[in-house]
């Protein structure tokens, strides 16, 4: 009798270990199938400007376009370096504005249970489908002090009682979605830079320094975020396996 | 200030949760020290053999914080000895989000709705149990189980510097009553690394959540010598709390903390509390805690 049980306890947990084996495919499993891929970017259209800490009442994020900076034509540039020693990268078309728009639920849960927005984006709005599967970089979402957010590209102000912190910060994830199911393989937010400051944000940030004052301000402030890009991006695509960490 | 990613680990934790908790963060600082100066990350883990639907991956980096801290309390609500009360700090979160503030009295708490100066969620707060033999002036009153105190908060940031929060939960073992908090807290960065906050308190309690721990039956006066008490639900406690947090550099982090109670109601009204013990609750603690990151590949 005890040897039966035995008989069937194993048989019960090599059914369980081989049925989770079967259900739950590794992503890397996924990510060696892929052989050409289309990459999308929309964080470069406008910048945030926002303020934290001491701050008046009624103070609400400002926002100013940059499309002119053509920071989503960096990160493709980037990226299909990045990715071409094992991918075939092909040209896409896709509406920016689109893709620049969806926001994550403020509830959590129902990012969980909803339908990744950007699955149904990639299957109506980018253009050739067809590829294996499509990289897809967008704004990601930070707490900034305690009762704000920030996103994508932006500068923040900190203010306390006795001097003030700025930060520029570049804050993206990317999607690896499946170009013939549109599952999303991979999602991943690039990780900060550094781990040196007290202020810190959940993404590439950097410390606003005196050299973003004054004339030509504009124009080093986009060499300071497309820093930020250039260098986080190897490290979040080495992360995902998506280029080779020599690349870094 | 406890921690527990956000929820905060009760006080009355065992001896032996305290030790092995102490013991592990020891180790892990002892590992996490000699790298994390030179390093990003401090070590880095494998990526989880399969991904489980639904659930975000855990792969990227994170930020562990580990501590120890101390509290000296009062040896029940309503006394007027304390008693000092290690308190392990521990938390987990995703690298460089931030370490959102926290009161000292805040329950353990998820924010399932965050729209930035908006939060709210499922709250829990452990009560511990009230032993009648540990004290001697609670002798005769027999003992009050372990309380679990189940609900919701819900906060709001007017400004970055103002924190309202409100909490409401429904206690099952020691008490099967409702407790709603209320409190304010003015937070003020003098500096990046140095804050200080404080604020107001308000505490509600329903009957079934103030008799237990504040009613006199007839069994208990006669075991007890005090007399019958009939306690009953009401504004049970007002109060102002404080505290101070400096961050050394990105991985240390000091605080302090000072939390007042003033009783009232039934529950001030107590013999307990007017001929054994004392209305005016005050609570000190303070920690130092750790931080490092890891990353999952």
């Amino acid at each position: 009798m005890r040897r039966i049980v035995i008989l069937w306890l194993g048989l019960a947990v090599a059914s369980v270990a081989l049925g989770a084996a079967a259900a739950f495919e590794t992503r890397a499993t996924r990510l060696q199938a892929i052989k050409t891929v289309g990459i999308v970017s929309a964080i470069g259209e406008e910048m945030s400007l926002t303020q934290a800490g001491l701050t008046g009442l009624g103070n609400t994020g400002q926002t100013a376009s940059i499309s002119a900076w053509g920071l989503d034509e960096l990160i493709v540039q980037q990226t299909t370096k990045l990715l071409s020693g094992r991918f075939r990268v092909q040209p896409v078309s896709y509406r920016r504005t689109a893709f620049a728009a969806i926001r994550d639920s403020a509830v959590a849960p129902v990012n969980l249970l909803r339908s990744d927005p950007f699955k149904e984006l990639v299957r109506s709005d980018v253009a050739p489908q067809g590829l294996d599967a499509y990289i897809v970089i967008t704004r990601a979402r930070s707490k900034l002090g305690n009762g704000r957010n920030v996103e994508g590209v932006g500068l923040a102000q900190y203010r306390t009682l006795l001097a003030d912190y700025g930060l520029i910060h570049a804050l993206y994830e990317v999607r690896v979605i499946d170009g013939k199911s549109f599952d999303v393989i991979e999602k991943r937010a690039a990780a900060p830079l550094d781990n040196t400051g007290t202020m810190r944000l959940a993404g590439p940030s950097g410390t606003v320094d005196q050299g973003l004052d004054g004339p030509a301000s504009s124009e080093r402030m986009r060499a300071a975020i497309a820093d930020l890009i250039t260098r986080s991006l190897p490290v979040t695509l080495g992360d995902m396996h998506l280029a080779n960490g020599d690349e870094r | 200030m406890n921690h527990f990613d956000e929820a905060a680990l009760d006080p009355a934790v065992s001896a032996q949760q305290i030790l092995l908790t102490a013991i592990l963060a020891a180790l892990v600082a002892i590992v996490a020290i000699p790298q994390s100066a030179s390093a990003q990350t401090a070590f880095t883990l494998p990526a989880p053999p399969f991904e489980v639907p639904m659930l975000p991956s855990p792969s990227g980096n994170w930020t562990v914080m580990v501590g120890i801290g101390g509290e000296y309390t009062p040896d029940f609500v309503g006394s007027k000895n304390g008693k000092f009360l290690p308190i392990p700090i521990f938390s987990i979160r995703r690298a460089g989000s931030i370490d959102q503030f926290r009161g000292p009295r805040d329950s353990a708490s998820i924010a399932l709705l965050d729209v930035g100066n908006f939060r709210a969620g499922p709250a829990f707060k452990y009560v511990s149990s009230r032993k009648s033999d540990k004290y001697s002036e609670l002798t005769g009153l027999g003992d009050v189980k372990a309380a679990y105190e189940l609900g919701g908060f819900v906060e709001y940031y007017p400004v970055d510097w103002l924190r309202l929060r409100t909490e409401l939960r429904q206690g099952f073992g020691g008490h099967s009553g409702a407790v709603a908090d209320v409190s304010a807290d003015v937070i003020v960065p003098l500096i990046q690394r140095l804050t200080i906050s404080a604020g107001p308190r308000f505490t509600w309690k329903s009957t079934k959540a103030t008799e237990p721990y504040f009613g006199v039956d007839a069994a208990q006066a006669l075991a007890s010598g005090l007399p019958m008490y009939d306690a009953r639900g009401g504004a049970h406690s007002v109060g102002v709390g404080s505290q101070i947090s400096y961050r050394i550099n990105p991985q240390w982090e000091v605080h302090a903390y000072v939390e007042y109670q003033k009783l009232l109601g039934d529950a001030a009204d107590s013999p307990l509390v007017k001929l054994r013990g004392s209305s005016n609750q005050t609570t000190v603690g303070l920690g130092a805690s750790y931080s490092f990151d890891f990353r999952i590949r």
